[in-house]
């Protein structure tokens, strides 16, 4: 157990830091959901204008730590978070900083689409209008457009902007959701298991988008696909049982694993 | 045998079907052959269904329709002429037959047998009254061969419906029984029935509605005829009682705009104080409160609901009456130097005040489902791109909400608009147009048991304006109810 806790720490070190600075540092993260521990002492460093890949069988505790990076565990009844975990070198848990702030700078996508009941334009505009992002209506369209563009939406609905939202397919509402994420331009934007609703067209679509995106944001992924983590991720983690088994380049993960578990895991012998 | 013991028997005969096609559907299933196509519960209920259904429709059928058989062959043995002479109607007279030949059933079976044909009425009567049962003074003589014939008419049907029923239902389940074989779907057959019984029982609820519009609207038409709708519908002043009975009703004034002011006026000012507080109350359970508070402060509201209105009453008269009456004394004394009171005990103010609190826990709980109900991946949608939870509710939760919302405030409007105890204590019987909430006013409600609860005659004007009250209060909140729901269809497709 400490064995490959030494390892994991090892590997992530150099492999990651030589490459980008660290956005977002956790240290010793902790989840009680009530009596239960989802998470038991997670280390790990998100590096910036990255995609890193959470991966690992279900229930693992992915999602969890997700929520923990833009706090959305406060939400939830009963839930405790323990550790420290940095944005920038700032104590996001820390009393003096302000959640809703905090969000916006950490955005979200979720697992299932999740539109709200308004048309596609007031969809995207939802996050500007309340972060008092637009001085008047043409910074708001322009806001609009630029993120719908950029989630590669805006082709297929730029003659429908004040149609619902909810009367879009699956995989343009997951665009939607993205474009509604990053119209408030966070630094970070996390994904849960963004394609798990979506055809292979779609999520094809999508992982082009993520790629796209990591130009300008740091993305931190769910996913269950071996090859979605493949494909878009430059970092993937491995969780296990609570536990982070390992992390390291994706490259390195996928061809040459050091953890045990995450040579079982990605050859398919659990999870 | 009694219609309940037929019922039972019936009951034991589809009892005793279901166990056996339960057992040969069973041998069907492990004997080789065709796969059984249904589960052997299937074919259990399906031999029960054959056993019961057509026999209990006959069973009702023939007490729908024995009773007009027998009545009509007895009423036209009637001797002519009798019922002109005498101040009996022909209804009036089955009547006392009827009864003549209920008492003769009473009677120990040795002294019905001295009754016979030519027996006088008097005899019978004084028999049947040593044994509590009390016999009309109209009764004649020739009505005991008739009680006689009523009841060994009734007899026989009694005796041939039994044998019909339990036959029925015996070939039923014998019918359905020889039906059972493999592939025989049972399930759908079953599923039909099931059904069927659904719609029997929405259909139940429709038609009642249908009969109590009808029940209603041949007084009100009656009630039109002699007042005139104008009269009624844009009169300003309600005074009906002043009018002599019988005196046609020219007399009364029976104008329906100070209890449609006064409904309105109390019921909106109710609703103006219940609906916010209520509302808040909804949004603070669902959005706010933790598990613990929610579990404690949800039931708790409930009881609230569950209170009888009568007991709003008392707390309106004997508590908040007094209480704003005294209050408003206070304020008076302080303002103007003379203590008297500006607020009646019973007033507008009251009754909507008290009303509002019946209210509240009516549109709080209603709306806490609703708002419940709004999907969490809404909520965390919102707050995850960083709004507030207060900007997550008002742009996000309430707009998914609202249609919802809106028909539960509908509904609660309709209970305010129909609501009568609490009127009746705290806002006065005074039927007054007045726009001070202070003063008394009162309901078409209130007005609607005022007028039947007297020594009126029935067709009166003076109580026939009840009907007429009741159907105008029927289309008041059927109409709320048709807004109601043309509202939850706009803003569904609007969110769908
Ligand atoms: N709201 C909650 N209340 C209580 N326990 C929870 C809650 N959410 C998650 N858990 C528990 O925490 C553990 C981790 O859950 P989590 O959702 O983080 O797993 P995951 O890795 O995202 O799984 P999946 O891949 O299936 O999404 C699980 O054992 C789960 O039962
Ligand atoms: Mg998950």
């Amino acid at each position: 157990m400490q064995m490959e806790n030494i390892q994991a720490t090892l590997n992530k070190g150099p492999a990651v830091q030589a490459a980008k600075p660290t956005k977002m540092r956790s240290e010793n993260v902790t989840v009680h959901y009530g009596a239960k521990q989802a998470l038991n002492g997670i280390n790990l460093d998100v590096p910036e204008r990255q995609v890193t890949a959470l991966i690992g069988p279900s229930g693992c505790g992915k999602s969890t730590y997700l929520r923990c990076l833009n706090r959305m565990n406060d939400t939830i009844d009963g839930c405790k978070v323990g550790g420290k975990i940095t944005l920038d070198n700032e104590d996001i848990y820390d009393p003096s900083i302000d959640v809703v702030e905090l969000r916006a700078r950490v955005g979200m996508v979720f697992q299932k689409p999740n539109p709200f009941p308004k048309s596609i334009f007031e969809n995207v505009a939802y996050g500007p209008k309340i972060h008092g992002l637009a001085r008047n209506k043409n910074e708001l369209d322009e806001i609009v457009h630029r993120s719908l563009e950029r989630a590669g939406l805006l082709k297929e609905v730029k003659d429908r902007l004040d149609e619902p939202g909810t009367g879009l397919s699956g995989g343009q509402q997951q665009r939607l959701c993205i474009a509604r994420a990053i119209a408030v331009s966070p630094e970070v934007i996390l994904m849960d298991e963004p394609c798990s609703a979506l055809d292979p067209i779609a999520t094809a679509t999508v992982e082009e988008l993520i790629d796209e995106l990591r130009e300008n944001f740091t993305i931190v992924i769910v996913t269950h696909s071996m090859q979605q983590a493949a494909r878009v991720s430059q970092v993937t983690a491995m969780f296990h049982l609570g536990d982070l088994a390992e992390v390291g380049p994706t490259e390195k993960m996928f061809s040459n694993p050091d953890d045990k578990r995450t040579q079982d895991y990605i050859t398919g012998r659990f999870g | 045998m009694s219609t309940f013991t037929i019922i039972l028997a019936v009951l034991a005969i589809g009892l005793v079907g279901a166990v056996l096609g339960y057992r040969r559907s069973r041998a069907f299933a492990f004997a080789d052959g065709p796969k059984l196509h249904s589960r052997p519960v299937y074919h259990a209920s399906y031999v029960a269904s054959w056993a019961v259904i057509p026999s209990l429709l006959l069973l009702s059928a023939w007490l729908i329709v024995s009773p007009i058989v027998v009545y009509s062959s007895v009423s036209t043995s009637f001797p002519e002429g009798v019922l002109a002479e005498t101040s009996l109607t022909e209804d009036l007279a089955y009547g006392i037959v009827e009864s003549i030949g209920d008492g003769l059933r009473v009677l120990p079976p040795e002294e019905r047998s001295t009754i016979t044909d030519s027996t006088p009425v008097a005899d019978v009567s004084s028999m049947l009254r040593a044994r509590g049962v009390p016999i009309a003074s109209a009764a004649a003589d020739w009505m005991v061969p008739l009680a006689l014939q009523l009841n060994s008419m009734q007899a026989t049907s009694r005796l041939l419906m039994t044998g019909a029923v339990i036959l029925l239902a015996l070939a039923g389940a014998f019918w359905g029984y020889r039906h059972i074989q493999p592939r025989l779907r049972a399930r759908n057959s079953v599923e039909g029935v099931v059904r069927g019984a659904l719609i029997v029982a929405s259909s139940i609820a429709i038609l009642t509605t249908i009969g109590i519009v009808f029940s209603m609207l041949f007084e009100t038409i009656d009630f039109f005829s002699r007042i005139s709708p104008a009269e009624f519908f844009f009169g300003t002043e309600w005074n009906p009682r002043f009018s002599g009975a019988g005196s046609d009703g020219s007399a009364g004034s029976f104008g329906f705009i100070p209890l449609l002011a006064g409904t309105l006026y109390i019921a909106g000012v109710a609703m103006l104080i219940a609906v916010p507080i209520g509302l808040f109350a909804a949004i603070y359970m669902a959005e706010y409160a933790d598990n613990k508070t929610r579990s404690i402060v949800k039931p708790l509201l409930e009881v609230l609901a569950g209170i009888p209105t009568i007991v709003y009453g008392f707390f309106a008269l004997i508590t908040v009456g007094p209480f704003l009456r005294d209050l408003s004394a206070q304020i008076a004394g302080i303002t103007t130097g003379s203590y008297t009171s500006f607020i009646q005990a019973q007033s507008v103010l009251t009754a909507g005040l008290v009303m509002a609190i019946m209210l509240i826990p009516f549109v709080s709980s209603l709306s806490d489902d609703i708002i419940t109900s709004v999907p969490r991946s809404l909520r965390d949608g919102s707050l995850g791109l960083g709004a507030t939870r207060s900007e997550t509710i008002k742009k996000v939760i309430l707009p998914a909400a609202l249609p919802g919302i809106v028909s539960a405030l509908l509904l609660t409007a309709s209970r305010a608009i129909g609501e009568t105890m609490i009127v009746v204590l705290a806002a006065g019987v005074a039927a007054n147009l007045t726009i001070n909430p202070f003063e008394a006013m009162t309901t078409i409600t209130v007005k609607i048991v005022a007028q039947l609860t007297g020594d009126l005659e029935f067709n009166s004007p003076q109580t026939l304006v009840a009907f007429a009250l009741g159907m105008t209060l029927f289309f008041l909140t059927l109409c709320l109810n048709i807004y109601a729901l043309y509202i939850v269809r706009k803003y569904k497709e609007q969110y769908e």
